[in-house]
């Protein structure tokens, strides 16, 4: 690694006065376990490193309110995946957690610090995409919210500016759907994902009412499958198995909307078909599970 | 212009200070200034374990954890488990079952185990085949491994028990 400055702002006011707007070389640092690879292969060399880990608390703890739940982006995925009540009113994210790399790094890795890293191989923005989740954006000029699903632009790129931080995500609570992330790994159990894929459906009997459904790591960036999800969003399904027909004309449909990408865990062809596959059990895993789940 | 800082924590239960630059990583620092042996850099991805230290009572990759975040904080390493006359039980229970062939993996082994049994006092092999993921052994001793944290929960709880 290339020499850096490293800063411990204690507060927001002094970090959006470290943060530069323009230059892409200054950065928020959280738990940096991605952020340390990307600078121990060069392909970061920061100037500026402004650590986050000393700014006021309103950055970290998970909070339940009015339906939702606001995680604060100095969240720890170990403090997400130990809560017992992450675990009871979003289970599919305590589930994902046993998925995601191991604990040294869960115990170290940020909520925030993992949606602003913007890697379409990452799992956990597809859960929050699936579950409708929406960050919470602050900057010298303010508050906005942003919807997971609307961060990404492209290849490790958010639509944030640079003296723009993620301070939280607030992810309503919906005891009647129920959410399922399939991670599919071409390798080994614990390699990066060649798709992720992540479905959250709401059932009224054997009528799938509604359904969020976004896919990454096949992907330039974590998307949302808007066009499979109308395809699944009024059908009727049996209440023992969701129709081969139907998830089909899903699988077309998701297809036909993303542009798919080959990386070194499968050609695009192969995706493709992964996701098809993929796209197929993850729906009818959902729509078997339990409401909540 | 010098990015150079002090920083002070407490390492292996002893108060130390050193100089560190911004981008030394904790692994570096631990075996370079401080001559800590214990902790191996061998992925540098936060794979393998071999780097494992304990950081106020958490477990991380050593080599993706920059030194200035140990700033404060208390650090330990296989060097503070047991002492050369008095091992610690998870430390037996891996001489006895055969639990390592070179050794390289094995403090990162040792103090991961040592987390796990502190949540999961009695672990299932799926417990330990989970915790102990991030964790690799080139020499492949793993169902002695898996022995090995079986016999040191066994090992824990008896002598927890009341007489």
């Amino acid at each position: 690694m290339t020499s850096f400055e490293l800063v411990e702002p204690r507060s927001l006011e002094e970090t959006f006065a470290l943060l530069d707007r323009d230059d892409p070389a200054v950065r928020p640092i959280a738990g940096g376990t991605a952020l340390m690879l990307m600078m121990k292969s060069g392909l970061f060399s920061p100037l500026r490193l402004i650590s986050l880990r000393r700014v006021e608390p309103r950055l970290a703890g998970i909070a339940f309110a009015d339906g939702s739940v606001r995680i604060g982006a100095m969240t720890t995925f170990a403090a997400l995946e130990h809560s017992p009540e992450i675990r009871r009113h979003l289970p599919v994210v305590t589930r994902t957690m046993r998925t995601l790399a191991n604990p040294r790094v869960r115990n170290v890795a940020t909520v925030g610090g993992n949606l602003a890293h913007a890697d379409t191989h990452l799992d956990l923005p597809l859960v929050w995409i699936a579950l409708g989740a929406q960050a919470v954006v602050v900057s010298p000029r303010g508050e906005r919210i942003v919807a997971v699903e609307d961060l990404y632009r492209g290849y490790y790129e958010t639509v944030l500016h640079h003296d723009e931080l993620i301070a939280a995500l607030h992810v309503p609570l919906r005891p009647t759907w129920r959410s399922v992330y399939v991670k599919v790994t071409t390798r080994t159990a614990h390699d990066w994902p060649a798709l992720g894929i992540a479905v959250s459906l709401a059932r009224d009997g054997s009528i799938i009412r509604d359904a969020r459904i976004a896919v990454g790591a096949a992907t330039k960036k974590a998307t949302r499958l808007i066009q499979a999800e109308t395809v699944l969003r009024g059908a009727a399904i049996d209440a023992a198995a969701v129709d081969d027909a139907l998830l089909a004309r899903a699988g077309d449909a998701a297809i036909g909307e993303i542009s798919i990408e080959a990386d070194s865990r499968g050609s695009a062809s192969y995706k493709q078909h992964l996701l098809r596959v993929y796209l197929g059990r993850a729906v009818r895993a959902a729509a078997a599970a339990e409401p909540g789940a | 212009m010098s990015n150079t800082r002090t920083i002070r924590f407490t390492l292996n239960g002893a108060p130390v200070k050193t100089d560190v630059e911004p981008h030394e990583t904790l692994v570096d620092v631990l075996r370079q200034r401080f001559n800590i042996g214990g902790v191996r850099e061998s992925c540098g991805q936060g794979l393998c374990g071999c780097c494992t230290a304990i950081v106020d009572g958490i477990a991380v990759s050593s080599c993706l954890f920059l030194a200035m975040f140990a700033d404060g904080t208390a650090v330990d390493t296989i060097e503070h488990l047991g002492s050369s006359h008095r091992l610690d039980p998870i430390q037996e229970a891996f001489i006895e079952a055969g639990a390592l062939q070179c050794g390289f993996c094995t403090p990162g082994f040792i103090l991961m185990t040592k987390q796990l049994l502190d949540i999961h006092p009695v672990p299932s092999d799926d417990d330990i085949r989970h915790y102990l993921a991030g964790n690799l052994c080139r020499c492949s001793a793993y169902p002695e491994i898996l022995a090995a944290v079986k016999l040191a929960a066994r090992r824990r709880n008896s002598a927890a028990e009341p007489a």
